[in-house]
């Protein structure tokens, strides 16, 4: 007997239909699974033969043989366990012919536990989204919910496989296999971290700004204890919100990694701080099956990566394919996937390997060559990624136990939407989403030159070693704090400003 | 040229030089004793131990040490880059080196050595320059300069690059004695003052074979040679335990007048000088506290301007700055300030502070390090 069930699979971000075929034939007692399954897809039959079993259903004891078809595209994931098992049913003929036909209607995922309860998997809404347009309605598991939900797709959430069999007989009603869906209450932007609460740090606080504005990469360089982290904390809260079309992208992202957690459809900018050991892969996605990395958990948020100097060289180096492209392509022998990963790199670093240089208390230790060697870690490829580089300098008590409040996160993100909105029009009908993204001809297009500004360039060039390279940052940060003034031309005093938040310097050549 | 020794001897010299952990006035007695540098090397270890009266293992070891330089080929390499290897017969060897007591019996040369004639201050410091000592460095070196003065330093980074530069941006000519061999730059980052400096007459010198790496113990040694050219020694910057104070005692030792540039009490890179001071050496406060040292028959041709005594720390109306810039000039102050303390002494925001500091760093008034703003010159 052959049966044929529709459950889907991953591939990169986008889910794709899988179809599962089962034909139960006359001879030794075996259950193989074909069609490239993953391990976790392989032990799914022993998962399956318990569940059956213990639903109050008989395992048949013949030859079975599951493909998943297309066969030439690997699978990894539990949510085949649900499929095969409903597979087995309708083909030994325990499932009426009616149930066996409405089976042809149903996308099937799910996780079975030995008893036959579902279990959540991961992946759910990318594989909702991309089988969409076959019209069928969703089996998944009720801890999958939110993801139904959000995918817009009807879908029922039966908690065990006796629950789901019953309900194709027409024993229980469809209300009866679907739990309601709960959304939590919408949180208040990082209410709890504030702007306000930053002592000091002036310039800092405007290079987050003008980064929020344009989308620009920020390196903060300061003493220990200066607010760096602090200050990337609050960095999310002056975003613009999510658009519905980005919040989608980072839900599948996450839906892929099984992060969802008991949220909501994501409508917070992620921020991401992985610790400076962090490997590779675990960085930039991959491993034999590939996943996406921290890279792309963080797209559409910022990637906050602290003690940026003591990442490996070879961790630094492989940030450099997101900052430039906006996403991840992971080849391996077997596949190869794109995720994407547009973040904002938000770094933080000490200005020497003993943090002390230019501590008017604590004298610093380090030999000069040190500190060139710790400064030389951050590659010049990977400096020329990133817009603003901003040092902190120690908070001074009176700064400190000022009563006078600083700026607070509401009146900074006020700006910050203002930009972005002209942002917006700006680039209605391109790919570029902020003035960070331009290219070299919306360069050209969009920040002309001042009168006057071009000698201010070329003393600042020869005056700060700035590389020919290093112009167009400049220029496309200067957009940014136009736009933040509401201003249509660049002005030679933004130019000036962002000489402000030019690179490391280099240390200890004199000037001839 | 007239040669005053034999090629053969020369060589000799070059690779009996090679015996580093000797001082040179051993090397001298010992020439005197076999009369010249090629009778050493004719020698056997026990001979040449038994003969002068050196431990047998040291005498082995200045041996070895010696065979493992090919002098032919420190010659060639030399003469390829425009160099020559002095010894003490020749006329261009220094006439103020040969009167210290340890004067190098081999001296590598690229470029042009000053005349005897040539006023000459040696100018050394910390690798950790503040930036008090970067202007004090830049501005006591660019006056020595245009006076006429031949600085004296050793290449290092810091206060000897900074004095160095002070030079090289008059186009006037300075030496450099290097702690490594001529063949190579250390460091790194100088090979640009270097090239600078031989193409405006100045002199690249040490005494190390040709491609000696940068070891630890080569720095105290050619410091003698700095205090040997110079008169009198001048110390910037540097802590209690430091190069610059090595060349301090050696420069006492020689009879050289010793002079410090005072600095804050509480600065450990001013704990050097200021220890200097209170011990007795002379106080610089302006070129001219360094010029009343040079001694008389040197005096010849220096700038006589810069004789007179000029008060630096003495307000000065600063030439071009709109009454804002001035502002910030004043909360600058004679230390540091950063963008977000100088907009709040200013009642600024961000932008009219960047852009009133970007004015002033171009205009040099202002030199800007990790984020911290300083004067640059006085």
């Amino acid at each position: 007997m052959l049966a044929n069930v529709c459950t889907g699979a991953i591939k990169g971000i986008e889910g794709f239909a899988v179809s599962v075929e089962i034909d139960i034939a006359a001879g030794m007692p075996t259950l193989a699974v074909v069609g490239l399954p993953d391990a976790e897809v392989r032990e799914s039959k022993e998962r399956v033969v318990a569940a059956v079993r213990n639903s109050g259903f008989d395992f048949p004891a013949k030859r079975i043989t599951v493909n998943l078809s297309p066969a030439e595209l690997r699978k990894s994931g539990t949510q085949f366990d649900l499929p095969i098992a409903l597979g087995i049913l309708a083909a030994s003929g325990q499932l009426s012919a009616e149930a066996s036909t409405k089976i042809q209607n149903l996308l099937v995922l799910g996780e079975l536990a030995l008893d036959g309860t579902l279990r959540p998997c991961a992946g759910v809404l990318p594989m909702l989204i991309s089988c969409q347009p076959l019209g069928k309605t969703a089996v998944i598991p009720p801890q999958n919910v939110l993801e139904g939900q959000v995918s817009g797709a009807p879908f029922i959430t039966p908690h065990t496989l006796k629950e789901l069999a019953d309900y194709l007989e027409g024993k229980l009603e469809e209300s009866a296999v679907k739990i309601a869906y709960v959304p939590e209450p919408e949180k208040p932007v990082c209410s709890e971290l504030d702007f306000s609460d930053v002592k000091g740090q002036a310039l800092a606080k405007r290079a987050l700004e003008i980064a929020a504005a344009g989308g620009h990469n920020v390196l903060m360089i300061g003493l220990p204890g200066t607010g760096k982290s602090m200050l990337a904390k609050r960095f999310p809260g002056i975003l613009p919100p999510l658009t519905q079309e980005e919040s989608l992208e980072i839900t599948k992202i996450y839906s892929i990694c099984n992060l969802m957690g008991k949220s909501r459809l994501l409508t917070q900018r992620p921020f991401r701080d992985p610790h400076h050991t962090i490997s590779d892969v675990a960085l930039i996605g991959g491993g034999s099956t590939p996943r996406p990395g921290e890279v792309s958990l963080a797209h559409n948020g910022v990637l906050f990566l602290d003690e940026f100097a003591e990442f490996s060289r070879s961790s630094l180096e492989v940030l450099r394919e997101p900052l430039e492209n906006g996403r991840v392509t992971i080849s391996r022998a077997k596949e190869t996937v794109t995720y994407p990963a547009r973040f904002t790199l938000v770094a933080a670093m000490n200005p020497c390997p003993c943090g002390h240089l230019g501590d008017p208390h604590t004298p610093c230790t380090c030999s000069p060559m040190q500190i060139n060697r710790y400064k030389a870690r951050i590659s010049g490829p990977l400096l020329d990624r990133i817009d603003l580089t901003v040092n902190l300098n120690p908070v001074k008590y009176t700064d400190w136990n000022k009563t006078s409040e600083g700026e607070t996160t509401a009146q900074i993100r006020e700006r910050v939407l203002k930009a972005r909105a002209i942002q917006r029009t700006r680039f209605a009908g391109s790919a570029t989403p902020a003035n960070a993204f331009m290219t070299s001809r919306e360069i050209k297009q969009f920040c002309a030159l001042p009168a006057g500004a071009d000698q201010i360039l070329e003393t600042a060039m020869r005056k700060f070693g700035l590389s020919a390279r290093s112009l167009d940052k400049i220029l496309k940060t200067a957009r940014t704090i136009a736009d933040l003034e509401g201003k249509d031309s660049l002005e030679t005093k933004h130019l000036v400003e962002v000489m402000q938040y030019r690179p490391l310097d280099r240390k200890g050549v004199a000037d001839l | 040229m007239n040669p005053s020794i034999s090629s053969a001897e020369r060589l000799a010299r070059i690779q009996l030089n090679a015996f580093l952990y000797f001082r040179a006035d051993w090397l001298e007695r010992l020439i005197e004793i076999f009369g010249s540098a090629q009778e050493i090397l004719r020698q056997d270890a026990p001979t040449l131990a038994r003969e002068a009266n050196l431990n047998p293992a040291t005498a082995a070891h200045l041996l070895r040490d010696a065979f493992a330089v090919n002098p032919q080929e420190e010659w060639d390499k030399t003469t390829a880059l425009g160099g020559y290897i002095y010894v003490p017969e020749d006329e261009e060897y220094p006439q103020s080196l040969k009167n210290i007591k340890e004067a190098p019996i081999a001296l590598y040369v690229l470029g042009q050595l000053p005349s005897n004639e040539q006023a000459c201050t040696a100018m050394v410091g910390t690798r950790k320059i503040t930036p008090y000592g970067r202007r004090a460095a830049a501005k006591l070196a660019g006056d020595l300069a245009s006076c006429g003065v031949t600085i004296v330093s050793g290449l290092a980074r810091g206060v000897d690059s900074e004095c160095h530069a002070a030079a090289v941006r008059l186009k006037k000519p300075t030496v450099g004695v290097i702690g490594t061999g001529i063949g190579r730059c250390y460091p790194p980052e100088n090979r640009a003052l270097e090239k600078a400096m031989l193409q405006y007459g100045g002199a690249v010198v040490s005494e190390l074979p040709f491609n000696s790496p940068p070891n630890a113990f080569h720095f105290p040694r050619r410091n003698r040679i700095i205090a040997g050219l110079s008169q009198p020694v001048v110390v910037v910057e540097g802590e209690i335990k430091s190069g610059a104070l090595i060349t301090a005692k050696l420069a006492l030792e020689m009879g050289k007048d010793v002079l410090a540039v005072p600095g804050p009490i509480d600065s450990a890179q001013s704990a050097g000088p200021n220890a200097l001071i209170r011990d007795g050496a002379g106080v610089v406060t302006a070129v001219s506290d360094i010029l009343d040292y040079i001694p008389q028959q040197l005096r010849f041709g220096l700038d006589s301007r810069f004789f007179e005594k000029k008060d630096l720390s003495a307000p000065k109306p600063e030439e071009d700055l709109t009454p804002r810039q001035r502002e910030v000039m004043n909360a600058v102050g004679s230390s540091q300030a950063s963008l977000d303390q100088i907009a709040e002494a200013l009642g600024a925001d961000v932008p009219e502070a960047a852009s009133l500091l970007f004015e002033l760093e171009v205009k040099g008034f202002l030199a800007c390090e990790n984020g911290l703003y300083s004067k640059s010159k006085f």
